[in-house]
């Protein structure tokens, strides 16, 4: 019975250092990944890669989505950066989707009136923002995140949002400065032989597990030897 | 078995210096303070500790098993490679223990 727990136990561990190996593979080769130049697609629907109230799946993060509908509300999101580091407050939209959700859409570095009537959009879609980029406050986003809409707002919300490259009303292209940025990297911290040294060394601790047993047992029938 | 203490007592130093950059100069650099330049300099230092580390768990095992330590003795002795300071305190202790000749 003994026997059998330590062999479990064993197989636990060896399964465990093996798994963290892969882990750590798998971040290895997604950093390797991240170094190859990012591959634009066609533009697409939106609501063909994403639902309103669920999480972005990894493949509709970057894509360039169109989608219609009208702005309920705008806010400002002040401390925003765009790709060449400058700091600005971008306008921000709230636009309803049609037969969807709403969904916040990023639509100038200038302030501008929320258009009236339909809208058609243009523009990247992002992951959500994570970390505050100012304080708190009324009427304006801490961070472009949907969650901060939650008792503002009673209609479902689409993950992430979308930076605008175009608007059209009433077939009119609405000439407003539009933010840049570039497509978002996953970030996997660390340098990818510093993974790959991980995986060396969590699949040595896996052998070192089956090793184990062994070495006690010789040592054991060497001491029966001696006595 | 000169030669397996001799390996062993290399690793703990090697092991042991890798650790005291990779906790009080790579990981302050990155988490702590915000400059790539800085970053960018110190990045070796936690991929050859890894590399450096596997190679201290090869020495250790070869070295504890030579000195039949137990079990007990052989995991504490693989863990000090983790820690700072825990690998020049096993260093000390085979030493004492072992006298090279």
């Amino acid at each position: 019975m003994k026997k059998i727990g330590v062999g479990l136990v064993i197989l636990a561990l060896c399964g465990t250092f093996v798994k963290l190996g892969f882990w750590q593979l798998d971040r290895a080769a997604e950093l390797k990944e991240l170094q190859k130049p990012y591959v634009e697609q066609p533009v697409i629907a939106l609501t063909d890669i994403a639902q309103p109230s669920s999480n972005l799946s990894d493949n509709a993060i970057n894509r360039i989505v169109t989608f219609s509908g009208r702005y309920a509300m705008q806010f400002d999101a002040p401390g925003q950066e765009d790709k060449n580091g400058k700091k600005k407050t971008w306008l921000v939209g709230l636009l309803e989707v049609e037969g969807s959700g709403a969904i916040l859409v990023v639509r100038s570095v200038n302030g501008s009136d929320i258009p009236k009537g339909e809208v058609t959009v243009q523009g990247r879609l992002l992951v959500r923002q994570f970390e505050d980029r100012v304080a708190k406050s009324d009427g304006a986003l801490s961070r472009l995140d949907p969650s901060l809409l939650v008792g503002m707002y009673d209609l479902p919300i689409f993950d992430g949002y979308v930076v605008a490259q175009s608007e059209v009303v009433d077939g009119k292209n609405l000439n407003l400065p539009r933010v840049e940025i570039d497509p978002a990297r996953p970030n996997v911290p660390g340098y990818y032989w510093q993974h790959i040294s991980y995986v060396v060394i969590w699949w040595l601790m896996a052998l070192v597990v089956v090793f184990l047993p062994f070495y006690g047992r010789k040592r054991r029938i060497e001491e029966g030897v001696r006595a | 078995m000169n030669g397996v203490i001799k390996r062993y007592r290399f690793m703990a130093f090697a092991a042991g210096i890798m650790s005291l950059l990779l906790w009080f100069v790579e990981l302050p650099v990155v988490y702590l303070m915000d400059n790539p330049d800085l970053a960018a300099k110190v990045k070796w230092i936690p991929f050859v500790h890894g590399y450096v580390y596997a190679f201290y768990v090869l020495a250790a095992i070869h070295f504890t098993a030579r000195a039949r330590f137990t079990i007990k003795r052989m995991i504490l002795f693989i863990l000090a490679g983790t820690l700072p300071v825990a690998s020049f305190l096993a260093e000390r202790k085979v030493m004492r223990e072992f006298p090279v000749q």
